[in-house]
């Protein structure tokens, strides 16, 4: 058995030795990367929309534009989230706003880390959204003339797809700029 | 150990989190691929559309594993707190 209480000590008496800056920016240095692991989402997703497009433009050719507009326009929304990760990961390397803050160097460098953790929710509205634009360019496949209609489904639902994303870019707002940890 | 050579530890940390992204494209333009050389398969005479499609698509499921790169080699190469 190891006494996880002697672990504890030891990790804090080993950071226990740097200064406050060092943690926060070692915090932020973590927080970038895992708020990058978002990417999965709009990687598959958009894949799965690609895959969509090549088979309905393997089944009829003269539908080709349309279901590349279709498909492009699905894949933009479904990139989204990934850029919003992306912002994330810039402010924290540098625009970071944790260093001017006076607060626990411990709450500072958990709230960088935590600000990169919220943001992998991105992953689903990436998949998610993908998943409609492919199904949208297999129904534009189909059916071109219905086009808008289906354009017009395709982005409802994607906007309802984005809202566990967006929440997430509110919490790693708020960790980042209105903290009720600090002060 | 450094205050410097701390965050220069968690940097590295972070460059190898950020690049996980990449499972992600893997998977979505390996099942574009796929529908690709299906499609290729049934119609072997608009091969040249349907690989236009498929790479157009494959090309926007790219971006994120880039936006990943980039910031693992922004820490690695340019890291903005040393």
């Amino acid at each position: 058995m190891i006494d996880m209480t002697n672990v504890v000590d030891l990790v804090l008496e080993f950071l226990m030795q740097f200064d406050a800056k060092t943690l926060i920016l070692a915090g932020s240095a973590i927080g970038a990367g895992l708020a990058m692991i978002c990417g999965i989402g709009p990687g598959i997703g958009q894949g799965f929309a690609a895959g969509k497009g090549a088979e309905a433009t393997g089944r009829n050719p003269k539908v080709m534009k349309d279901v590349i507009s279709t498909m492009l326009l699905g894949a933009a929304v479904a990139e989204t989230s990934g850029i919003l990760a992306l912002v994330v990961a810039l402010i924290l390397l540098f625009a970071n706003p944790f260093v001017a803050m006076s607060a626990s160097m411990w709450i500072l460098s958990a709230s960088a880390i935590a600000c990169g953790l919220a943001m992998i929710a991105g992953i689903g509205p990436g998949i998610g959204q993908g998943f409609a634009a492919g199904k949208a360019a297999e129904g534009v496949g189909l059916r071109p003339e219905l086009k808008g209609i289906v354009n017009r489904t395709m982005f409802l639902g994607q906007a309802v797809a984005q809202t566990t994303g967006i929440y997430a870019l509110i919490i790693a707002l708020i960790l980042m700029y209105a903290n009720p940890f600090v002060g | 150990m450094t205050g410097i050579e701390f965050i220069k530890a968690c940097s590295a940390i972070g460059a190898g989190l950020a690049m996980i992204a990449g499972i992600g494209p893997g998977i979505g333009q390996g099942f574009a691929a796929g529908k690709g050389a299906e499609a290729v398969g049934r119609q072997p005479e608009a091969q040249s559309d349907i690989v236009r499609t498929m790479l157009l698509g494959a090309a926007v499921a790219e971006t994120t594993g880039i936006y990943g790169l980039i910031v693992a080699l922004i820490l690695l190469f340019a890291n903005p707190f040393i």
